[in-house]
């Protein structure tokens, strides 16, 4: 099935402002009116958003706002929940509808990574941590196995400090090389997008530090969407801002924007601590 | 326009209106001082000269405070939007004062030299720059405290008025130079004098400016026309 990527027409308060270092990135995920129900729950309502390729977005709101349901929208993870769907809308990864008949959702995954709140390792050694995923997608070669080990644990600036101990359990390492052990899992397959839905709530000053840092040497290759309630880090992390709000999408622009002289009264109430 | 809602940490409203309050009276003492600088020149009053020098030691500590207390506020609450633009505003406004209040104690120190000699009728040339410097620092603080946007935005223009009447002064004041080289010490005194209270208008605008930017976030300096 070949669908036409739909134009977007999105309402003025929500229209994305692209900053000037994303100005020429192009599309990656494209998220067009979508509504989404936990059974006759609605959670989210008409939410356009354009994310740009290679960039780093942030979604941030109170909780039950809407933004990780959103998140994992991205990557179809809402199907393994009953009763959760997208009533209306569409999500689009580059060219393809995501939740087009033909998409293989095993795939949608590879290519949308996602790392959660709590690092989530096999209890397995680091290495084969890493291997796993590219056992299930069906490499085999051992060298090749270790090549694409070696390059995610250095993409995921983790490899000087676990190259000696690959046959170690991976539940041994901090939180912190956990989490990056999560992220370099997630980049093995090779993904064009990553998801990361809090990805330093249980993680100290330092280790969260590293990870920011690593999402700034992974927006180079990768392109990035982290949901967090750290408004801080929103801030040092994103090139974009989203802020939800009771399952609308309030405010969408570049993150200097957002945080300096936000347009909607909702947002900067919110992100001046002046909510509730 | 319309009330912000309360932060959720009763603390950092404290602490902003604290921030505000200190700024607004370090700009009171900052009035305070040049008035005194002034009316020790129309009033031929060493007294109120030495109060405006004097004085400054307060305007300067306070200074310190304001910076310390604005920094505190970005340490513990990292402000962001509005509010971290209001504690910016705050700190670059604590400034600009303090430098109305060099100004004042440049003008004391004038005059009191001034004073050792007979009075120059010339004085009387000052008195337009004194009412319009006075009336611009008045209302840029005005703009501020009130977050009069509109108000603050007439002040670049008047500023120019002000450089106008400084250049006509030192016209002014040249030409009797020459005629009367007698008064040669006095004369410059004068036009120093000038030139403190255009350099007045300079620092009004600038709180102006800062007025606008705390509440439209709005970066309207170097915007010439």
């Amino acid at each position: 099935m070949v669908t036409e990527m739909p134009e977007i027409v999105m309402p003025a308060s929500t229209r994305l402002q692209i900053p000037t270092d994303a100005e020429d990135s192009p599309t990656a995920i494209r998220v067009v009116s979508v509504d989404f129900a936990y059974d006759e729950h609605h959670v989210l309502h008409g939410i356009d958003l354009d994310v740009p390729a290679k960039s780093v977005t942030a979604l941030i709101g109170p909780s039950g706002c809407g933004k990780t349901t959103l998140l994992r929208c991205i990557n179809r993870m809402n199907d393994l929940i009953d009763g959760a769907r997208i009533t209306s809308g569409s999500i689009w990864l580059g060219d393809a509808d995501i939740n087009a008949p033909e998409i293989d959702v095993v795939d949608l995954r590879r290519r949308v990574g996602m790392v959660f709140q709590k690092s989530n390792p096999f209890p397995k050694s680091i290495y084969d941590n890493i291997a796993y995923g590219l056992r299930v997608a069906g490499v085999t070669k051992r060298s090749s196995i270790n090549e694409s080990v070696e390059r995610s644990l250095r993409a995921a600036a983790l490899w000087d400090e676990v190259k000696d101990r690959l046959d170690r359990s991976a539940l041994g390492l901090s939180g912190g090389q956990q989490q990056r052990l999560c992220i370099a899992r997630a980049l093995a397959v090779q993904p064009d997008v990553i998801l990361m839905d809090e990805p330093c709530s249980a993680l100290d000053p330092i280790a969260t530090a590293r990870i920011e840092e690593l999402i700034q040497q992974l927006k180079r290759e990768y392109t990035i969407v982290i949901v967090t309630h750290n408004m801080q880090q929103a801030g040092r992390c994103s090139d974009q801002t989203g802020f939800f709000y009771l399952g609308r999408l309030i405010e969408y622009g570049a993150t200097s924007k957002i945080f300096s002289n936000p347009s909607q009264r909702q947002t900067e109430d919110y992100i001046t601590g002046r909510f509730g | 326009m319309m009330e912000p809602a309360r932060h959720i940490l009763a603390n950092f409203d404290e602490a902003l209106r604290a921030l505000r309050n200190s700024v607004l009276m370090m700009s009171g003492l900052t009035e305070r001082n040049l008035n005194n600088a002034m009316q020790g020149l129309f009033e031929r009053d060493d007294e109120r000269c030495a109060l405006a020098i004097a004085d400054d030691e307060e305007v300067d500590q306070l200074e310190k405070q304001i910076d310390r207390d604005g920094v505190d506020v970005l340490l513990r609450y990292q402000p962001v939007a509005s509010d971290l633009r209001r504690v910016v505003s705050a700190i670059k406004l604590n400034s600009n004062l303090e430098r109305v209040a060099d100004q004042a104690v440049s003008i004391g120190r004038r005059v009191r030299k001034l004073n050792r000699h007979p009075a120059l009728a010339e004085v009387k040339l000052i008195t337009p720059m004194h009412v319009h410097a006075l009336a611009m620092l008045r209302e840029s603080i005005d703009a501020y405290a009130r977050e009069d946007v509109e108000l603050a935005r007439t002040l670049k223009g008047r500023d120019k008025a002000l450089d106008e009447l400084n250049a006509s002064v030192g016209r002014e004041l040249t030409e009797k130079m020459a005629h009367d080289p007698q008064r040669l010490r006095g004369y410059l005194n004068l036009m120093f004098i000038a030139r403190c209270l255009e350099r007045v208008g300079d620092h009004a605008t600038n709180i102006a400016e800062d007025a606008v930017y705390a509440v439209a976030a709005e970066d309207i300096r170097h915007q010439h026309g």
